[in-house]
């Protein structure tokens, strides 16, 4: 069975518009959303951020729900762009009955609060309640990829027939918390960002939300709803190199891009606008240029990032800008680099705006944190050929059989001093509990199954890096926004532990993150059997990592949840027969 | 000057996180940095950075401006004793 992967319905809402069409007026006429601080409470108003101009009790309102109930802006955005998206899909609860549907949501940030019991996943548990629809949930959570590793992920389950919706995309608020964590890191800029320019100095941090609606075609057919475009190729690699730079020669965007155009059966020439990562660091847009010069050379397309108009919103910016990448498509322009002046050797020109342009194929990057590099192609409706990606497996009789081949499980902190007979102090020195018990059993399992390096790694989660998050918290709480630890900040996010055994692995395989609650595990042992069914990898290493600090596990259990542990790592290798 | 060394050479086994080292360990004048230094990296450059705000009340706003003021703990001790506001 062949089928290629629709896309019904979107809904976007970020600093530059509550909806497509507001979004495409502000890129067709130049306007930023960047700007002075207005709903955040920092105090840091020197640093333009792009807000949605919407505050939580607007949106609240627009959302039409209780004012007493607390729900996070990262929820509400959330709900408020999944809701319009549905309406684009012409979509309701009702219509979903009867049908499996999936919700796959990005987010860091939800899930940094109480309201959400410091789970991401049951953020996207909250969105689903806010818009009234009950299917099956999973939470992606890595970094700056996030959403557009959602995006993927659906358009998998659906080739591999384990759904019949997906709703994919991701969602995340500005906070205080990581605001002054990227400060802490020197890279923000204090003027409006300049991606790709000579006298760039930073990104700019955003907020919204967006979500695509993706269906088999021929389903998508018959339900006789509107094809906006088609995904017809992806890319999940890590560039393996450092938690919160990218390598100079681009090697995780290059192999991302260029798994990409091998699925949609495309080469570079065939591309008609790239929409670049483009934070506006002087690190992300040297190293994305060298990626893309390495994989287009002479044949570059119109390239821009969108960053200078949204600002960077981080978890989301995968589905935000898959987003506007479907705006530009139908309304046929190439959105500007905006802000962009000066020509520097180091990065690519990027592309004015064109109106009247016909864009047949566009490639969306988003790099994250951690090295999870991503890259996703979407194709009009004319130039689609409706065939299975290449190399994204349909669904067929006969899986490829997998199999457990070490296993190991630490649930004592003094077992973690083992770590010195893998890993040498000055490596082991900032590694925090958590990923000092995930590096153990991870040597641990590899050792017994005899490999030195696994083919990809699925890292499963369910409060990610609690320790790290908590002192900063603290941090702030006690000495104010100006104290939050650089090293603390890039180690929060929860792809850290899959990002961190990448780069001591030297991988630069599949590498993803999952969130779900309890459920967590079980998404990623999914994956492992789903990526080993696609050929992609013949060895997985598949972890599940948590550690609750003592005011985490009291707060839990206040909250009627069950806590089990104090610090859980158990490492599995899986390998194809 | 002496008291200013240990003191630095504590808060940066502490901030840096250089569990395995003692102030004794660290020679004043030897490189922080690069080959034959204690092998520190960018992110240590930043936690520096953070270090003599909080500490000293001085504000560096660019870590590239700020290589040459941490090449060794007698370097830090020398620009901390001229611009520190605490």
């Amino acid at each position: 069975m062949t089928n290629s992967i629709a896309i019904t319905g979107s809904g976007i809402i970020c600093a530059i518009g509550n909806n497509k069409q507001q979004v495409q007026e502000a890129l067709q006429s130049g306007t930023t959303g960047i700007g002075e601080m207005r709903y955040l409470p920092s105090c840091h108003k020197e640093l333009p951020v792009g807000e949605v101009k919407m505050s939580d009790a607007e949106l609240r309102q627009a959302l039409g729900v209780s004012s007493t109930e607390v729900f996070s802006r990262t929820a509400l955005l959330g709900a408020y762009a999944l809701s319009q998206t549905m309406d684009d899909a012409r979509l309701n609860p009702d219509s979903l009955r009867g049908k499996r549907v999936t919700l796959i949501s990005g987010t860091t940030v939800g899930g940094t609060e109480a309201s959400e019991q410091y789970s991401c996943g049951n953020n996207t548990k909250t969105i689903a309640r806010l818009v009234g629809i009950d299917c099956q949930l999973s939470t992606i959570s890595t970094a700056c990829s996030s959403a557009l590793n959602a995006i993927i992920l659906g358009a998998r389950m659906l080739l591999n027939d384990e759904t019949d919706i997906v709703l994919a995309g991701g969602t995340e608020a500005l906070s205080v918390f990581h605001l002054n964590g990227f400060n802490s890191l020197m890279i923000l800029d204090h003027e409006v960002c300049k991606p790709f320019d000579a006298t760039r100095q930073g990104l700019n941090l955003g907020e919204g939300s967006a979500y695509v609606v993706l269906e088999r075609t021929n389903e998508a057919h018959l339900r006789k709803c509107n094809i906006e475009a088609y995904i017809t190729g992806w890319g999940n690699r890590c560039d393996a190199y450092h938690q919160t730079a990218s390598s100079e020669n681009g090697e995780g965007a290059f192999l991302a891009m260029t798994d990409a155009l091998q699925m949609a059966n495309l080469s570079p020439k065939d591309i008609d606008y790239i929409n670049a990562h483009g934070t506006g660091t002087p690190n992300n847009d040297k190293s994305e240029s060298t990626a893309l010069k390495r994989v287009f050379g002479e044949n570059m397309p119109p390239i821009s990032s969108t960053k200078s108009f949204t600002g960077h919103t981080t978890s989301a910016s995968g589905s935000i800008e898959t987003v506007i990448c479907l705006i530009a498509m139908n309304k046929h322009f190439v959105p500007e680099n905006y802000g962009w002046e000066n020509i520097t050797q180091d990065c690519i020109i990027p592309a004015k705006y064109t109106a009247g342009k016909e864009l047949h194929h566009i490639l969306c990057n988003s790099f994250g944190f951690g090295g999870n590099d991503s890259s996703l192609i979407i194709t009009d409706t004319e130039f689609a050929q409706c065939s299975t990606p290449k190399g994204a497996r349909a669904k067929c009789e006969n899986e490829v059989t997998m199999v457990v081949s070490a296993e190991s499980e630490l649930t004592q902190e003094d077992e973690l001093k083992e770590l010195r007979q893998y890993i040498s102090p000055m490596e082991s020195r900032r590694m925090c509990k958590l990923m000092k018990a995930a590096f153990l059993t991870s040597m641990r399992a590899m050792e017994t199954a005899n490999i030195t390096k696994p083919d990809a790694i699925i890292i499963a989660t369910q409060y990610g890096m609690l320790e790290n998050g908590k002192k900063i918290l603290d941090d702030i709480d006690q000495q104010g926004e100006e104290s939050v630890s650089p090293t603390l900040f890039m180690q929060t996010t929860h792809n850290t532990l899959a990002g961190s055994l990448a780069i001591h692995l030297g991988c630069h395989g599949y590498n993803i993150t999952y969130s779900q609650g309890e459920d967590s595990l079980q998404w990623a042992m999914r994956d492992a059997q789903r990526l080993i069914n696609e050929g992609k990898a013949k060895t997985v290493l598949v972890g599940l990592h948590d550690m609750l600090p003592p005011t985490f596990k009291d707060f839990l259990e206040s909250q009627g949840d069950k806590v089990l542990f104090d610090l859980y790592s158990k490492s599995i290798i899986v390998k194809s027969l | 000057m002496e008291e200013l060394i240990l003191e630095l050479k504590e808060q940066i086994i502490k901030s840096l996180n250089l569990e395995e080292l003692t102030p004794d360990d660290i020679d004043s004048k030897a490189p922080l940095f690069g080959a034959g230094g204690l092998g520190l990296d960018s992110i240590d450059v930043l936690e520096l950075i953070v270090l003599l705000e909080k500490r000293y009340g001085i504000r560096l706003t660019s870590a590239a401006e700020s290589k040459d003021i941490f090449t060794s703990v007698e370097s830090i001790a020398k620009y901390v004793s001229e611009n520190r506001k605490k």
